[in-house]
């Protein structure tokens, strides 16, 4: 806390005496990394060894008919391919099987399916305490626009509107990074325009969700979309099954294929509306 | 009730929507103008539209005194009710406009709302969209005490050319005078049969009265109901569609009309009739249907809610014998007494060929389709006909096999299906039973 209000005075005092002062880049490249996260969308020294050392102690036969995908991987990794990039390619059909799934079998609708993955792919960016925390910040400055626009009767075309609301929402963003120093929390550092970027579309859909429905659709949509993105996040980061998804891809791409046909073919009755018609079942 | 009874979302659109809608009758479906234009085609009433804005252009020019003092606001292809504006007079200042909700809007208002539509605010995906001004269709008195501000309508899904189940929607408070059910609009069941509501859901669950009121739900009779469930059939001919949901309003004075028609209808529907949508489907599959009014005639037959066996069952349930005297109603109208079996180890009740032909029950007009049975000598094609008889002073209507039935004594064998709230008595002497043969 100490610390944080002595940046706010450095800061202050350095905007008293000169504007120039070295700009971030867009893409965040913290110099020091903390040591909780290994971010798998970015290079990080100790899982890039873990993943890459499994390779190496993976034992291959000949290359058909069960191995050509590992020792494409191997060769890719060999000229510079991150192997944490090859296991998220890896386990991201399987993530949008899930939510497949999660759609025809249970019946969570959420916000179609880039939106659920692309939002998990986050989580794992920045981590979930962090990604949840700026999702409701963001959905909240959204909300509070709309009430804004309602009370203050401003009334301004389709576009425009969305313009402004996006414009709200990088202050508030803004604003909370400039807290940084304050909050302190370590994942904090780690954002970067693209998490945000993501955050801000699922927040236009929840607006839009909200202009054309109604509120309780869209906080519905909205939670059934983050539920979907946790759900994914765990797949993404549990360790078994990134390793094997890099030691094992031909098994884990077969299997995903099978399992989105079997997905698309059901077509019995979804959890939801087992429960839904439970008086019509049971009378 | 089976599970495999009930239609889920995935079956709607996997196994029906998908295969038996061609894909040009779903893009007209999903174009509110466009499924007008074909409706008109083929003599269909509907709402009369006023005006149609494509470009932001077209509102300047607009004359909006021109305009009916009461008229809708809609985008075309709008989901579930949203983005419609209803204005039902003008205000009394004369520079706008009161809708349907006691709000005044004025003409910018209205501008600003067609160009959110233009923009694609209410459509799916926000792709760019048309709007338009429709005729206003108030409320029929026959709904006037049962629906909050908006105007119900009736949702019919047809199969094959067959209605296979109907709901009433009544606007509430909540759904802000909307009839859309996930706006908070009220599902009320349908009798098939006779056009006379059965049961009433509001968000999924069961009620008896409309909210805050004491006005019961069920019992309302739908006027003009067959009129009703042939234009819900023909609304799709036009449209090339084979599944969907018609909806339909009653005008006050030019009786019903359609409204739009949805190529993946909504599932409560199956709450507010206590039934499963995908039996129904199922067994309307595979007939051959000639025309809207055959279809009205085999969903009568086939669809008839049991409620009003219910009611009886309520005044107690009766004791015959397995021979009982009945009275069938000829085509002409006429009564004819004749003697049948009460079998429960029959599932539907037949009527002998000689006998149905006498009465005429044979007839182009009255045969519902036919279903093939393989016999002895291979498979034949036998009539299922239309029935109307009396049985201890009940009038049944039911769909009824036709048989060549030489060797049984009896020319009409009633099945379990039409002994609801009978109990049959099995100890009936010979004496009494060569009695009753001796009448035939």
């Amino acid at each position: 806390m100490l610390s944080g209000i002595l940046y706010w005075r450095v800061l202050l005092a350095q905007t008293s005496n000169k504007l120039i002062s070295p700009t971030p880049t867009p893409f965040s490249t913290p110099e020091i990394k903390s040591e909780a996260r290994d971010g798998l969308t970015e290079e990080t020294e100790p899982v890039i060894d873990r993943l890459e050392k499994l390779l190496d102690e993976q034992e291959l036969g000949a290359v058909w008919p069960t191995n050509p995908i590992k020792y494409a991987i191997r060769g890719s990794v060999a000229s510079g391919v991150p192997t944490n990039t090859i296991t998220m390619l890896l386990l991201l059909p399987l993530v949008a099987a899930i939510i497949a799934a999660a759609r025809h079998i249970i019946g969570l609708r959420g916000f179609g399916i880039f939106l659920p993955a692309a939002l998990s792919v986050v989580f794992v960016a920045i981590g979930p305490i962090v990604g949840i925390g700026l999702f409701l910040l963001i959905i909240a400055i959204s909300i509070l626009y709309r009430l804004l626009t309602i009370k203050a009767k401003i009334r301004l075309q389709f576009l425009p509107n969305k313009a402004m609301l996006l414009l709200f929402v990088v202050v508030g963003v803004l604003l909370l990074l400039f807290a940084a120093p304050i909050i302190q929390h370590p994942d904090l550092t780690n954002v970067s325009i693209f998490p945000v970027l993501i955050i801000v579309l699922l927040a236009e859909n929840f607006s839009r969700v909200q202009l054309g429905k109604s509120a309780k659709t869209a906080i519905n949509l909205t939670t059934e979309t983050l539920v979907l993105a946790l759900v994914s996040y765990v797949f993404l980061t549990y360790k078994p099954l990134q390793e094997f998804a890099l030691l094992y891809p031909e098994i884990l791409l077969l299997t995903v294929l099978i399992f989105i046909i079997a997905v698309g073919k059901y077509v019995g009755l979804r959890l939801i509306e087992f429960w839904r018609f439970r008086k019509l079942i049971s009378g | 009730m089976k599970t495999s009874a009930i239609l889920g979302r995935n079956a709607r659109n996997q196994l029906y929507s998908k295969v038996y809608n061609s894909a040009r009758g779903k893009s007209i479906a999903a174009s509110k103008i466009r499924t007008k234009r074909y409706l008109k085609k083929e003599g269909i009433p509907i709402p009369e539209i006023f005006a149609i804005f494509k470009k932001p252009q077209d509102i300047l020019g607009f004359d909006w005194s021109k305009l009916p003092s009461s008229f809708v606001l809609k985008p075309n292809k709008g989901l579930g009710g949203n983005g419609i504006i209803i204005v039902k007079k003008k205000s009394e200042d004369g520079d706008g406009w009161i809708t349907t909700l006691k709000r005044k809007v004025g003409e910018e208002d209205l501008k600003l709302h067609i160009l959110d539509i233009l923009e694609g605010a209410f459509s799916i995906s926000n792709v760019p969209d048309i709007a338009y001004i429709e005729e206003f269709v108030g409320r029929h008195k026959a709904f006037r005490k049962y629906a909050y501000r908006g105007t119900p309508d009736i949702r019919v899904i047809v199969f094959n050319k067959v209605p296979v189940m109907a709901m009433l929607r009544l606007p509430t408070k909540e759904s802000k005078g909307r009839a859309n059910l996930h706006q908070g609009a009220i599902a009320v069941g349908i009798d098939i049969a006779t056009g006379i509501t059965t049961k009433a859901i509001w968000h999924d669950k069961i009620i008896h009265h409309k909210p805050g009121t004491k006005r019961k739900l069920h019992g309302i009779k739908i006027p003009n109901w067959t009129r009703v469930l042939k234009l819900a059939v023909e609304s799709g001919r036009s449209i090339d569609l084979n599944l969907f949901g018609s909806d339909i309003i009653l005008h006050p004075d030019k009786g019903p009309m359609i409204l739009e028609i949805n190529y993946m209808p909504g599932l409560a529907i199956q709450l507010a009739n206590e039934a499963g949508l995908r039996k129904r489907l199922e067994k309307v599959e595979d007939l051959k249907i000639q025309d809207a009014e055959h279809g009205v005639k085999v969903a009568k037959a086939l669809f008839a809610s049991s409620f009003s066996d219910r009611v009886k069952v309520k005044e107690g349930i009766k004791t015959l014998s397995v021979f009982e005297e009945i009275k069938i109603k000829s085509v002409a109208g006429k009564k004819f007494k004749t003697v049948a079996k009460l079998d429960t180890g029959a599932w539907r009740t037949s009527i002998d060929r000689a006998l149905a032909e006498d009465l005429g029950l044979l007839d182009k007009e009255n045969v519902l389709w036919y279903k093939k049975v393989k016999g002895a000598i291979g498979s034949e094609k036998r009539p299922v006909i239309n029935l109307t008889y009396w049985l201890a002073g009940r009038k049944i209507t039911t769909p009824a096999s036709v048989a060549k039935r030489l060797s049984l004594k009896f020319p009409v064998i009633i099945g379990r299906k039409n002994l609801k709230g009978i109990l049959i008595d099995p100890e009936i002497t010979a004496e009494e039973k060569k009695e009753i043969v001796q009448k035939v």
